[in-house]
């Protein structure tokens, strides 16, 4: 089915919608174009002295890392001086481009402290600009270098003008307080004198550089060596080896600004400067410029510069800000360099440095710095007035000059002013200044000991070794030691000095000992300090020994400790301890080894006595020392025999009465004259007063070998020993001369019945040729002798004392030796013989007629005929006794 | 219906051809028979169309020749290319063959198309006496061309996004690159949109033997 529908008629339209698009587009590119043509840019032309390090269309112009423009073409100038660089700027750019515009070219570089422009390592050298003021320009002659500052850059550029650069370079580190705060951007010269040197400090830290602020270098390694030892001091790693500036502000100062301008200091002290002031002295010498003044070791100034002037030089030094408030009128400077003395070096270091100026700020309160002072040659002694002054006083000298050291607890407290005799001679005197803060230490018995260098202890607990430093040498020292009194001392009294604390503590404790003297004959091997024992525990100590010239014999002082003072209330002796003691007798060996130490330096020890032994005192308070213990313990007094030089008489030889030992000789010496022998021998104490009576008897024994036997056979073992005798005078002695032989009663009783019997010839008559009474021997001969007219012999006999009363004044004696043969013709032979003995030894036979009685007794020495006819009637005689 | 001669076209016997589904419909009717889309038989507005499309492609051409269309930054080296500049680039860097590429691609075409276009356009609009044969040879150039031209823009994007290293090596498209490509697509669209029937409606009325 077809249906014709009439053909709508549309109007056709003239323009589509889609013709804005057209529209807009060549809006758009319109806009574009005019814009491109409004952005065209600049042409520029700068000129370079050489093109080198820029590239056609690669370089670019930047301002501060933005590209402001791009090269587009080189030319040579016509001079042929140089390039023309031909450069496109950024139409934004239009405004600075003007007369004081500038342009350089920038290179990477590496540096130490850095790689700069690294990305012109790879987009290649760029063109800086600096915008500058004046007519717009487009003709520019580049710099040849980087401008010094480029203002705008967020931070604060500064300007430091120094006389040298030192060791800065581009990107050296600006410290504060050693944090790096900036950098060195650029240096240049300022005419002929100075080096400007721009410093950015970034913008963090643009606030700490104030408008005083003191920039120094800190450039490289700072060392500073001296005696004190080596300091080496550096900012940073980069700053040694590229420098660097430092700086130090005042916070209340204003900020600094842009383009501020700032010295540039060689050091902090320069930096910090500090105010003028004059110091007049007399001659220049040790005062150079540079010398440094010091206050308590501290660094507060330096000399500047001296000059001469009318009366002297006048130096102008530098006292540093912060401490001139220790300027006062009354403040005191001195030169003081290094001294050497024999005490060692002081300020060694000032050897090197040269001296220095010390300081002490005065008491005025007026703070006005005053800019004259007179430079002292000596320290002033400031503290004297408040100094303790002491007198101490010693002996002797102990090696201590004035400048010693005065120490206590080994800390220096004071000083020896000076050493001086007392006035009366008697004793050294030194004055002694302590500092005021230990005068305390000084109470009333403290006391002063001499410092030894070196003290070397060798005892036999070991050796030890203690050495003082070196002024301890030169000088000396003296330590205080402090007394357990807490008074202080009392003005002008003096302390002692002791050589030592030993001698010290000796000196106090013997105000604390009891003093005993004894008495002896000799030196007794002991000195002073020789221990005294009591058990073999030390009681004291000896004190001293002394000859006495009166007494011919030693004294020997004992301080012995107080808490054995009842030990001495007691009766007791005193004896020399030998080392060793061997007492070797038939009994056995008995060895007594001395205390080890009383064995080296001699020792004594006291014993007390029974009870039983004590004999009446002599009422003297001194005692004898003894030459051994069996001596003391038997209170042995000596005596003093001679003898003559023929004598075998040895030491330890017993003196023996009637064979006991009542005493022994402790010496035999023989004498200069070479006749004689001098003994020294004890009596026992108990036998003494009988022995040593001014005619006791003392002679030597000696073993006698006849044919009645031996005679005193235990000499062959022991040797010779004395015999004595008591004495009857009432007169005592000390000094007795020994005979050879014994006096024919050496060994007769006291009691027994002596006399003398006179023949005209010896015969056979020996000593001990026995008396019998009716064939018993009731007593012997004891002795024989010529007669001193020389016609008879006389024999001394003695009759035992139980028999006495057999012989009187009738009795008969004869002699009944040998063998007596009467021969008769009628009678026939008769033999008389007495007892074997007898017809060895001889014998007399005694018989007695009448009954003993008082008128009839025989005395004492009486002398009797000796008969040799034998009556009967004798030998029938038979009295009752 | 006879097909008297091969002069004789749909519109003269009735019959439309839906431009979308192909479908013959008669020419009566305002909307195809099977997809509803509306019919014309010539679209007189699409010559209107494809001039306005063309002539902004023509002003967008300036802008993308004269602009850089590629940032090439090359070891914090900035490099801005255009068109030009970067076929230069290739031949100096002794890569003429691909140069000739990118230059058909990205000058050749567009320039080519444009004018081949615009000589299409004024065919139509001022009858202008051009061979039948030529236009159609040239129609067939131009549309098969045509899609060769977004090569460059192709290339820009693949690097774009290949290479980014930062500082070291980073490609970026530049403005040119959107001019470049609005050209290229209003090119498309004004070829697209031209209802090629009015070209063939005038060559049906012309003597056909020159």
């Amino acid at each position: 089915m077809t249906q014709i529908e009439s053909p709508k008629v549309v109007k056709k339209k003239l323009f589509s919608p889609i013709w804005l698009l057209p529209i807009v587009a060549l809006a758009l590119g319109a806009w574009l174009g005019i814009k491109s043509i409004k952005e065209s840019g600049v042409e520029i032309e700068i000129h370079f002295p050489s093109a080198t390090g820029i590239d056609v269309g690669k370089t670019l112009v930047k301002y501060q890392g933005l590209t402001v423009g791009k090269v587009k073409d080189i030319g040579i100038d016509e001079a042929l001086k140089g390039v023309n660089v031909k450069v496109v700027m950024d139409y934004r750019a239009k405004p600075f481009l003007n007369n004081e515009t500038l342009f350089w070219l920038v290179t990477p570089k590496a540096s130490i402290t850095g790689v700069e422009g690294l990305d012109a390592l790879f987009s290649g050298n760029y063109i800086g600009i600096q915008p500058g003021k004046g007519n717009p320009s487009t003709f520019f002659e580049a710099e040849r270098q980087a401008p010094p500052m480029q203002i705008g850059t967020e931070g604060v550029m500064i300007e430091l003008t120094s006389d040298k650069l030192g060791s800065l370079d581009v990107g050296s580190p600006i410290f504060f307080r050693q944090i790096p705060v900036g950098s060195v951007v650029s240096y240049r010269l300022a005419g002929n004198t100075n080096v400007v040197i721009s410093a950015f400090i970034q913008e963090q830290y643009a606030q700490l550089v104030k408008k005083n602020s003191l920039f120094w270098n800190v450039s490289g390694v700072k060392v500073d060596a001296s005696l004190t030892g080596i300091k080496v001091s550096s900012e940073s790693l980069a700053s040694i080896l590229a420098g660097g500036v430092t700086f130090s502000s005042d916070d209340n100062a204003p900020k600094a600004q842009n383009g501020d301008r700032f010295s540039l200091y060689d050091s902090e002290a320069n930096a910090i400067g500090g105010i003028d002031i004059n110091l007049a002295m007399e001659d220049g010498n040790g005062v150079e410029k540079g010398t440094r003044i010091i206050y308590r070791g501290i660094h507060v100034g330096t000399i500047v510069s001296k000059q001469l002037t009318t009366n002297g030089v006048t130096a102008i030094a530098k006292f540093e800000y912060q401490y001139t408030h220790l300027l006062t009128n009354d403040g005191v400077f001195w030169l003081e360099g290094a001294e050497i003395s024999l005490a060692g070096i002081k300020n060694p270091g000032r050897l090197l440095t040269g001296s220095v100026i010390n300081f002490l700020p005065g008491t005025d309160p007026q703070t006005v710095t005053p800019s004259n002072f007179v430079l002292q040659s000596k320290a002033p002694d400031l503290l004297k007035s408040k100094k303790r002054f002491l007198t101490i006083t010693s002996t002797e000298n102990m090696g201590i000059a004035a400048g010693a050291e005065i120490r206590y607890k080994q800390l220096p407290i004071g000083t020896v002013l000076s050493v001086k005799l007392t006035q009366d001679l008697s004793a050294v005197e030194y004055q002694l200044e302590l500092q005021p803060e230990f005068a305390s230490l000084v109470r009333s018995d403290s006391y002063f000991v001499p410092e030894s260098a070196l003290a070397i202890e060798a005892s036999l607990d070991g050796v030890s070794v203690k050495s003082r430093d070196f002024t301890t040498l030169t000088k000396g020292a003296v330590s205080l030691i402090l007394g357990k009194s807490k008074t202080p001392l009392a003005a002008n009294t003096s302390l002692p000095l002791f050589s030592s604390i030993d001698a010290a503590t000796a000196f106090f404790d013997r105000q604390h000992k009891v003093h005993l003297t004894l008495i002896s004959q000799d030196g007794a091997d002991v000195s002073q300090g020789s221990p005294i024992y009591y058990k073999k525990m030390q009681i004291g100590m000896v004190e001293s020994i002394n000859w006495q010239n009166k007494t011919e014999d030693f004294a020997i002082k004992l301080a012995i400790d107080k808490q054995f003072q009842p030990l001495l209330q007691k009766p007791k002796v005193f004896w020399r301890n030998s080392a060793i003691e061997v007492n070797a007798s038939l009994a056995g060996i008995d060895v007594a080894v001395a205390p080890l130490q009383g064995a080296l330096k001699g020792s004594i020890s006291l014993g007390l006595l029974d009870s039983v032994n004590i004999k009446p005192n002599k009422a003297s308070t001194t005692l004898k020392l003894y030459e051994n213990k069996q001596l003391a313990l038997a209170q042995a007094q000596p005596i003093r025999l001679t003898l003559p030089a023929s004598a075998k008489l040895d030491a330890k030889a017993a003196i023996r009465y009637q064979g006991h030992q009542v005493g022994e000789v402790s010496q035999v010496k023989l004498n200069a004259d070479l006749n004689t022998l001098t003994a020294t021998a004890y009596l026992y104490g108990e036998y003494a007063d009988h022995f040593s009576r001014s005619d006791s008897e003392y002679h030597l024994v000696d073993a006698q070998i006849s044919l009645i036997g031996i005679k005193a056979p235990e000499t062959l073992i022991t040797g010779p020993y004395i015999g004595v005798l008591p004495g009857k005078s009432s007169q005592t002695a000390a000094h007795f001369i020994a005979n050879v032989v014994a006096s024919s009663y050496a060994n007769v009783p006291e009691d027994a019945l002596k006399f003398t019997l006179e023949d005209a010839n010896l015969g056979s008559m020996k000593v001990g040729t026995p008396i019998f009474f009716r064939g018993i021997k009731i007593g012997q001969i004891d002795g024989y002798s010529l007669s001193t007219q020389g016609n008879s012999v006389l024999m001394q006999a003695h009759i035992e004392s139980q028999y006495s009363h057999l012989v009187n004044q009738s009795s008969q004696f004869w002699d009944a030796s040998g063998i007596k043969v009467d021969v008769g013709i009628f009678s026939g032979a008769k033999i008389e013989a007495g007892s074997l003995e007898t017809l060895l030894a001889g014998g007399i036979n005694v018989a007695t007629k009448a009954t003993t009685q008082d008128s009839n007794r025989l005395a004492n020495g009486t002398i009797i005929t000796l008969q040799h006819k034998v009556q009967n009637e004798w030998q029938e005689w038979a009295p009752i006794q | 219906m006879v097909i008297t001669s091969m002069k004789q076209q749909g519109k003269d016997i009735g019959l439309c051809l839906c431009r979308v589904c192909q479908q013959l419909n008669t020419t009566g009717r305002t909307h195809c028979l099977r997809c509803e889309t509306e019919l014309k038989v010539r679209d007189y507005g699409s010559l209107q169309k494809s001039w306005a499309l063309l002539i902004t492609a023509a002003i967008l051409l300036v802008p993308a020749n004269l602009y850089p269309i590629t940032i090439l930054t090359n070891q914090g080296q900035v490099r801005h290319d255009t068109i030009f500049s970067g076929i230069v680039h290739l031949v100096h860097s002794d890569m003429i063959p691909i140069a000739i590429i990118v230059f058909i691609a990205s000058i050749l075409v567009p320039w080519v198309k444009i004018i081949g276009l615009s000589i299409y356009l004024c065919a139509i609009s001022f009858n202008l006496p051009i061979s039948k044969k030529k236009l159609m040879v040239g129609f067939h150039v131009i549309e098969w061309i045509g899609r060769w031209s977004m090569l460059d823009l192709f290339v820009i994007s693949l690097t774009v996004a290949l290479v980014n290293m930062g500082q070291l090596l980073d490609a970026k498209p530049a403005p040119a690159a959107t001019a470049f490509a609005l050209v290229i697509l209003l090119t498309q669209l004004a070829a697209k949109i031209l209802d090629t029937r009015l070209l063939w409606d005038r060559l049906e009325n012309q003597d056909d033997t020159n």
